[in-house]
C-alpha cells in the first residue's frame, strides 16, 4: 500500500489514480469531520468536496513533513468554519430527520450483529451523542471531533486551529464537561439502569 | 453483559461526576472508537474528480514505438503478400474447376433427396399402423366401451378430487 507522501507526488505527476485512491482514503474522515460540524448533509457533501478541491489546488504547497491527514483537516477546519461564519444556520436536528439524513443515528442503527434491543439503545446513545456533539460551540465541536473522534494529537490539533496548546486543552476539558452535561441532561447516566428508554423519551 | 460502548459511557460520566478527567478522558475516547465514521454518499469520489477536471488519462495506442514498429512490418508483410495473391487464385482455380463445382452440388442435392425419400417410407409405415389400429373404433361395441370407460374415469377423478379438496377445507376437522 502506497504511503500519503507517495500518492502526492503520483498526483503531482497527474496520476488520476493518486487522486482517486487519496479521496477514497480520507472521504470518511473528511466528510464525517464536515458532517458533525455543519450538521447538514447537503451542506457536508459540498463542502467536503470543496475541501478535496482546495486540497488538489494547493498539492504543490504541502510540505511532505506534515500529515497529510493533518494538512488535510486543517483545510477542512478552515472550510467549515468559513461555512460557519457565513451565517449558515445551525440547527439541532430534529429527532424525525435524523434517520434520513445517513447521520451518526442512521449508522449505528445498523446494527446487524446485536440484538433488537442493543441496535436500539445503540442508535438511543448515538442519536443523543451526536445531538450533544452538536450543541457545543463550533470551536470546541471541532477540537472534540479531532480529538475523540479522529484520534488527532494536540499538537495535530493546534496545527490545525492555530490556538495555542493551552487553549486547545482548555477546549477540550470544557467541551467534554458540556457534553458530559447534555448527555445527563438527555438521561444517560450510570445510574440509570435502562438509559436507552430514559434517553429516548428525553431526547423526545 | 452490556454493549462496550454502554459501559464506556457510564464509566465517562461516573468520571466527569467524580471529578476524575483522565479517567473520564479514556473513556470518552473508548466511547468514539465505538462510533464509526460515516461515509459519504455513493459516488462521492467520482463527483469529487469531475469537479476537479480530472480526467482519465488516455492511453494513445500508437505512441509506443514497439506497436508502430510492429505495425509498419505488418503492412510491409501484407505489402509483399498482396504479390503472391494473383498466383495463388490462379494455382486454386486449377484444382477446382466449374465442373467439380456443379458436380459437388448435384451429389449434395442427390444425398438430401435419398434422405428425404427414405423419412417417407418411414411415415406410410406409420400411418399403415396407425390406421390398422382405429380400425376397431369404428365398431359401435368398441366405441361403447370406450366411452364407458372414459365416464368410469370422470367419476373417479371426481371422487379423488373431492377427497383432497375436503382435507384441505379449513372446516374440515380430523376426527383424532
Amino acid at each position: 500500500m502506497k504511503t500519503d507522501a507517495e500518492l502526492v507526488a503520483g498526483a503531482l505527476r497527474g496520476s488520476q489514480d493518486a487522486y482517486r485512491e487519496l479521496v477514497k482514503r480520507f472521504e470518511r474522515p473528511v466528510y464525517s469531520l464536515v458532517l458533525r460540524m455543519v450538521q447538514d448533509p447537503a451542506a457536508a457533501e459540498d463542502l467536503a468536496q470543496e475541501v478535496f478541491l482546495k486540497a488538489f489546488r494547493r498539492l504543490g504547497s504541502y510540505d511532505p513533513q506534515w500529515k497529510f491527514s493533518s494538512w488535510l483537516f486543517k483545510i477542512a477546519h478552515n472550510t467549515t468554519i468559513d461555512h460557519l461564519r457565513r451565517g449558515a444556520p445551525e440547527t439541532v436536528p430534529l429527532e424525525a430527520e435524523e434517520d434520513d439524513r445517513g447521520g451518526l443515528g442512521a449508522v449505528l442503527a445498523d446494527g446487524s450483529a446485536e440484538n433488537p434491543h442493543a441496535t436500539a439503545e445503540r442508535r438511543d446513545l448515538a442519536r443523543s451523542l451526536e445531538r450533544a456533539i452538536a450543541r457545543l460551540r463550533p470551536e470546541y465541536r471541532q477540537a472534540v471531533l479531532m480529538f475523540y473522534a479522529h484520534g488527532a494529537s494536540y499538537q495535530d490539533i493546534c496545527e490545525v486551529t492555530g490556538l495555542p496548546l493551552g487553549t486547545v486543552k482548555t477546549n477540550l476539558h470544557r467541551a467534554r464537561k458540556e457534553l458530559a452535561q447534555t448527555m445527563t441532561s438527555l438521561g444517560w447516566g450510570p445510574d440509570v439502569g435502562t438509559a436507552g428508554e430514559t434517553g429516548r423519551s428525553a431526547a423526545s | 453483559m452490556r454493549p462496550s460502548h454502554q459501559n464506556a459511557l457510564d464509566r465517562w460520566l461516573a468520571a466527569e461526576r467524580g471529578d476524575r478527567p483522565e479517567e473520564a478522558e479514556v473513556a470518552l475516547v473508548e466511547l468514539f472508537e465505538a462510533l464509526p465514521l460515516i461515509a459519504p454518499p455513493a459516488g462521492f469520489a467520482e463527483r469529487v474528480l469531475a469537479r476537479a477536471g480530472i480526467q482519465a488519462v488516455r492511453r494513445e495506442l500508437f505512441a509506443s514505438r514497439g506497436v508502430r514498429l510492429v505495425l509498419a512490418s505488418c503492412l510491409v508483410a501484407i505489402g509483399l503478400g498482396a504479390l503472391w495473391l494473383p498466383p495463388t487464385l490462379r494455382a486454386l482455380a486449377g484444382i477446382w474447376s466449374v465442373s467439380d463445382l456443379v458436380r459437388g452440388w448435384v451429389q449434395a442435392l442427390t444425398g438430401a433427396a435419398r434422405w428425404l425419400a427414405s423419412l417417407l417410407r418411414l411415415w406410410d409405415l406409420l400411418l399403415a399402423f396407425g390406421r390398422t389400429l382405429t380400425q376397431p373404433l369404428a365398431l359401435p361395441q368398441v366405441t361403447a366401451l370406450l366411452l364407458a370407460c372414459l365416464l368410469a374415469s370422470s367419476l373417479g377423478f371426481r371422487f379423488l378430487r373431492d377427497q383432497i379438496s375436503g382435507e384441505r377445507n379449513l372446516t374440515y376437522v380430523d376426527p383424532v
